[in-house]
């Protein structure tokens, strides 16, 4: 059994806390994703979890059992690192045969699962290359090899894509789902990329600054995020956001701002008539028409082939995205039609980001 | 004629011109320098193939007029002694093994101990900042010193101080001045910053997530230190061994401070022939001399350029 039971961990830095009091349940063979930006405690938490780092407060469960006081190599898990590491004095065989030898398994079993690790990620043509003969996908292959042949009953991995260029980033992706379903063990994985997150995740931990700010399965997260951090860190391009407040008259809810006007979906609650809310909508959300209601001017297209999107001006000095369909033609300086799809819009609160609908 | 006139043409004959002038400066400055350095080394050499009538002939001759190995052959004579007259025998017979032998001891046994301490202390500093921020600048500046300051104090020690100490203590006299355990202690100390500060470089080149990845599969600190971290800076240990080998080799004021005559390194060998005792015996002095230079001259070139690395004070990365 490899649940992860997180229990009001904290890590501090001298003065300077990069998390401050996350508790997570991981669950069994769960691929789990944490997810933020650069500075928000992913890696210090995965760090923590592998023993690497000793955590300021809290404790860590695996599998039922407190491993605060354990060392690394007592945890079982596995873990890639960003950089791989790789050692580069060992040929490929010796670097995935490593964990095997310091556990002092017979030379005929350490053969016999090297090369069946090897096959697992078909890298049988490299086992007696020296990593700096490898190519950079090769590279990856060769650190999770190493790592599966311990059999961890966890996986942990930093950033283990971000060396790699676009287009095999894409490919490993698929290859770790499919890896992480026939292993059937529990995979934590940090990352900033959102497309990593939300292509290969069961669940997605979102952290800013220290802190858990949602933790749902990537659907969730994209479609009802629970702040404005999250709204905002997922989605290609970023949310728009608009300042405003909202009406209630006759039991029509109404987002208004100065020159814009949104009717709400009805069930937004009316305690929050009067209230200074964000409004946030997707850029596939706002819909550029000429049976629209808002002016706007066009500043900048970026086709990106299946679509395009359109930075414009919506009058008052606020920009905003939206992304139409590729056979559109809009050019930059041209006057447009806007209006936002009316289900498809969300409510946080001004102070705190929170989601308010 | 000024710049804006120049066609394109002439303005770029004048920078080639320019050019070169500049290149030639600049080799006549390096060329006169390494005559002055080199110099003396070629007087030495020189010197070794003469005959005793030509080491101070006026005018002097740059080449001897009929080269002879009858220095070396000197130098390299086992001449036959009487075991209980073995010290003065060896001192009559300008013989080379001696001081060869003890030079070779010495500096080994002391570069090969500074190594084994320095790559544990700069493995601390470099992974558990042992000392602060700035530990690694203060070691430097230890050998800032001179070490005429340390001489001095250092003798006091070696042959007051301890042997008083022991014998009032223990009931023994123990004393380090002329030992072999002294003078590979002096040379331990001395050459333990460079030692220190050449392993750091190299060991801060070996990323921290190659231990953590060893940790992770099971391995103890020992471990990884011996089966990831040595490996890796197995070559920067073997050019700063033959470094600090280097350092002792040419080392001449500690030694001829804090021994002589039971144990007797080759550059205090070197200094006999100066003295009153002995006469100026240029010729076996200079075949020495010689000899004392060729293994630095090959160590120095092997390592020459790791050194560069080791010395860059972090600011050059590959």
């Amino acid at each position: 059994m490899a649940q992860i039971s997180i229990e009001d961990l904290v890590k501090t830095f001298g003065g300077y806390t990069a998390v401050s009091g996350i508790n997570l349940e991981i669950r069994d063979g769960e691929f789990l994703i944490m997810v933020g930006p650069s500075g928000c405690g992913k890696t210090t938490t995965l760090n923590m979890i592998s023993g690497l780092e000793m955590p300021t407060n809290g404790r860590i469960v695996i599998g039922g059992t407190v491993v605060n006081d354990l060392e690394p190599g007592e945890r079982g898990l596995g873990m890639v690192f960003q950089d791989l590491a790789l050692f580069p004095h060992m040929t490929v065989f010796e670097n995935i045969a490593f964990g095997l030898r310091i556990k002092k398994v017979p030379d005929d079993e350490v053969r016999a699962r090297v090369n069946a690790a090897a096959a697992a990620v078909h890298i049988q043509a490299l086992l007696d290359k020296l990593p700096r003969h490898c190519s950079g996908g090769e590279s990856q292959r060769v650190a999770l090899a190493r790592t599966i042949v311990t059999n961890p009953a966890v996986f942990l991995m930093d950033e283990p894509l971000s060396s790699l260029d676009a287009k095999l980033r894409v490919d490993m992706r698929t290859e770790l789902k499919s890896l992480h379903k026939r292993l059937g063990a529990t995979f934590v994985y940090v990352t900033h990329d959102q497309a990593e997150a939300m292509t290969m995740a069961d669940r997605i931990v979102v952290m800013s600054k220290g802190r858990v700010e949602q933790v749902g399965t990537p659907l969730e997260i994209y479609n009802r995020p629970a702040t404005r951090f999250v709204a905002g860190f997922f989605g290609m391009p970023t949310m728009n956001f608009l300042e405003g407040t909202v009406e209630a008259n006759d039991g029509a809810r109404r987002f208004r701002m100065a020159g814009l006007e949104h009717p709400l979906p009805d069930a937004v609650p009316a305690e929050l008539a009067g209230r200074m809310v964000v409004l946030g909508v997707r850029a596939e959300h706002v819909l550029v028409g000429d049976d629209a209601a808002h002016p706007g001017t066009a500043q900048l297209t970026e086709p990106l082939g299946d679509a395009t999107l359109v930075h414009f001006d919506s009058g008052q000095g606020i920009r905003l995205v939206a992304k139409i369909g590729p056979a559109t033609a809009i050019q930059p300086g041209s006057l447009l039609k806007f209006r936002f799809a009316s289900e498809s819009c969300h409510l946080f609160a001004v102070e705190d980001g929170a989601r308010l609908f | 004629m000024t710049a804006a006139t120049l066609n394109p043409e002439q303005a770029r004959a004048r920078r080639i011109r320019r050019e070169r002038v500049r290149r030639i400066v600049r080799h006549a400055i390096l060329l006169s320098w390494t005559a002055i350095i080199v110099f003396p080394i070629f007087w030495m050499i020189s010197t070794s193939f003469k005959d005793t009538g030509e080491w101070v002939t006026w005018p002097p001759r740059w080449l001897p007029h009929a080269p002879t190995l009858h220095n070396y052959a000197q130098i390299f004579a086992f001449s036959s002694m009487d075991p209980s007259l073995s010290r003065q025998a060896a001192e009559q017979a300008f013989s080379i093994w001696k001081g060869l032998g003890d030079a070779v001891l010495v500096c080994t046994i002391a570069a090969l101990l500074a190594l084994l301490l320095g790559t544990f202390l700069a493995y601390a500093i470099s992974r558990f900042n042992v000392g602060g921020k700035y530990f690694r600048y203060t070691t430097l500046t230890i050998r800032m010193i001179p070490p005429i300051v340390v001489a001095i104090s250092i003798l006091i020690y070696y042959a007051v101080l301890i042997p008083y100490a022991t014998s009032a203590l223990f009931g023994t006299r123990i004393s380090l001045f002329d030992t072999y355990v002294g003078l590979i202690l002096i040379y331990t100390v001395t050459t333990l910053p460079f030692v220190i500060w050449m392993m750091l470089t190299f060991i801060d080149e070996v990323p921290y997530t190659l231990e953590h990845a060893a940790r992770l599969m099971g391995a103890g600190r020992i471990t990884v230190i011996r089966r990831v971290v040595l490996p890796l800076v197995a070559s920067g240990m073997v050019v700063t061994f033959l470094f600090v080998f280097i350092l002792n080799w040419a080392e001449f004021l500690l030694a001829l401070t804090l021994t002589h005559p039971e144990v007797t390194t080759l550059t205090v060998l070197l200094n006999k022939f100066q003295s009153a005792s002995e006469g100026r015996l240029y010729g076996p002095q200079a075949a020495i001399g010689t000899m004392i230079t060729i293994p630095v001259v090959v160590l120095g070139i092997m390592i020459q350029k790791h050194l560069v690395k080791g010395f860059s004070f972090g600011t050059i990365r590959r």
